[in-house]
């Protein structure tokens, strides 16, 4: 599932509203990043799908951990 | 009254007598910003060896490691550390790497040399007995480690290729060539051949920039042919490692030219491994502190000599063996020129159960030649090329895989700096002629004199 399909699969938890595709700003470390995520326009509320987690934001988290 | 630089704090460790080579008790003992390994033996007097000078604080130099020991022990506890390798039980960690010398021929005679080549080579050791020795560090570690084949000058035998194959046919991904790169100048294929049969990496011995550097340590000036022979890697998808032996008064003034030569060589130069040089073989007389380098010292000569393009707070301690034992740092390019380091003081907090095999593929992967075809020069810019100060994921991921430069240093242990607590946590075993998996500055280790700790001294291996 692509993050457009898990933005239409969820509703806000908050508000209950519809998801959509937002550029979200995230830093970790050393490294400065952006990424389209499903989120609530409405409550700002951000869905980090699972994939993106346990894929590249880990491989990326390890780099910058040095390990 | 006591002054700061008077103050003395001591942690206690175990150590060598250089002379006798028996076991003595030892202290790395802090004088101000220095550190000192002092240890005193009954027979021979007190020892007393710079092993860190200046900033950054000593103190503050720890990581706690991610990678601790899992491989089963393939030598029993009878005469207790350094003289059960090995591996024995109270060896705290894995290896990374293993170290296949597959002869002891070369074709330099350099006064500089670990292996103590040339003087009166051994025969080298037989095809059955080099896949002997691959199948023992499948045993030992299984194959989610380096191999690197060293000597010697490992492109002396010309069955390289074949030994090459041999390791790739068992399992081993990434099969590293210790080499001074003067048969890869000479014959122009040499290069595809190495790679066609499974070599990842060249180890590439390159002490400098400057052909007077080769004239005193490797016995005549090469420098062409060093280049020649790293263009000739470069080509043939061979990644190359850039290892200069640093010597006080022959090429420390030489680190920062070596770090600017390989960063206008990447990403087909992956990186730079300095080696301070350690004493090895007959030195009457203890070696001087004022001709011993530390990491700290190469730390600020890197940040002195790259007019700060590279800082001392950029690198930082290995998580895998001793914090002493070295240090490192990766660096991306910045579009609009400069360096963004990646690494720093202080890294990360947890570790996970299979943090040695990823450890491994990172730096099998930053060793090897970048991925053909990639997109190298994705980076944090908007449309207008002007650096936006964040980038996507994929392109961060993209440019670690096709542009970081590593660099990074390993102080080694002689026989006046061991200290037992370092030489528990190496990462780096050679495997003897007889199978045995010893660390490395142990297996080079020699006396006062000459005497050797390890090598060359075979005992019937009991599996």
């Amino acid at each position: 599932m692509n993050f457009s399909q898990e933005a239409t699969a969820w509703i806000c938890a908050s508000c209950g509203g519809s998801l959509e595709l937002t550029k979200v700003f995230f830093s970790y470390m050393k490294g400065n990043f952006e990424v389209d995520l499903p989120a609530c326009p409405a409550c700002d509320l951000v869905l980090v799908p699972e994939s993106l987690v346990s894929g590249r934001m880990a491989e990326a988290e390890r780099i910058l951990e040095d390990k | 009254m006591t002054g700061c630089c008077d103050r003395v704090t001591a942690f206690e460790t175990e150590s060598l007598c250089p002379s006798c080579l028996k076991k003595v008790p030892a202290v790395r003992e802090t004088r101000g910003d220095d550190v000192f390994l002092v240890k005193r033996c009954p027979e021979h007097g007190e020892f007393r060896t710079i092993i860190w000078r200046g900033k950054p604080e000593f103190q503050g130099w720890k990581r706690k490691p991610t990678v601790v020991r899992s491989s089963e022990s393939q030598s029993t506890t009878t005469r207790g550390c350094p003289f059960d390798c090995g591996i024995c039980p109270s060896h705290r960690k894995n290896a990374c790497t293993a170290v296949l010398e597959i002869t002891s021929r070369c074709n330099l005679r350099c006064p500089v040399c670990f292996a103590d080549s040339g003087s009166d080579p051994a025969p080298d050791p037989s095809l059955a007995q080099i896949a002997e020795w691959y199948r023992r560090v499948l045993r030992a570690y299984g194959s989610d480690i380096i191999i690197q084949l060293s000597g010697g000058e490992p492109t002396v035998r010309d069955d390289l290729p074949a030994i090459i194959e041999m390791g790739r046919s068992l399992g081993f991904s990434f099969i590293q060539v210790n080499t001074n790169g003067l048969r890869l100048a000479m014959e122009k294929e040499y290069a595809s051949v190495l790679r066609q049969a499974g070599a990842s990496s060249v180890f590439f011995q390159f002490d400098g920039t400057e052909d007077d550097i080769y004239r005193r340590l490797r016995g005549r000036a090469f420098y062409t042919e060093k280049r020649r022979a790293i263009d000739r890697c470069v080509k043939n998808e061979i990644g190359v490692v850039l290892v200069p032996a640093i010597v006080p008064g022959v090429n420390t003034h030489n680190i920062g030219a070596i770090i600017r030569l390989g960063l206008s060589l990447s990403p087909g130069v992956r990186g730079i491994h300095f080696q301070p040089v350690g004493y090895f073989g007959r030195c009457p007389k203890a070696p001087d502190n004022s001709i011993r380098l530390t990491l700290p010292d190469i730390m600020r000569a890197i940040e002195d000599q790259t007019d700060g393009l590279m800082r001392v707070e950029d690198f930082t301690p290995p998580g895998w063996e001793n914090s002493l034992c070295s240090f490192h740092g990766t660096f991306l390019p910045r579009p609009g020129g400069g360096l963004q380091a990646l690494t720093g003081h202080g890294g990360g907090c947890c570790s996970t159960d299979n943090e040695g095999a990823y450890a491994v593929s990172f730096t099998a992967r930053q060793w090897s030649a970048p991925p053909a075809g990639s997109n190298s020069d994705a980076c944090c810019c908007d449309s207008s090329g002007r650096e936006t100060g964040t980038e996507t994921l994929d392109g961060f991921l993209e440019r670690v895989k096709t542009r970081m430069f590593s660099v990074s240093c390993m102080a080694f242990q002689d026989a006046w700096s061991l200290d037992l607590e370092r030489t528990r946590d190496c990462c780096i075993h050679v495997v003897s002629p007889d199978g045995r998996m010893i660390p490395f500055c142990l297996y080079n280790l020699t006396s006062a004199t000459g005497e050797r700790l390890y090598r060359g001294k075979a005992v019937k291996s009991e599996k």
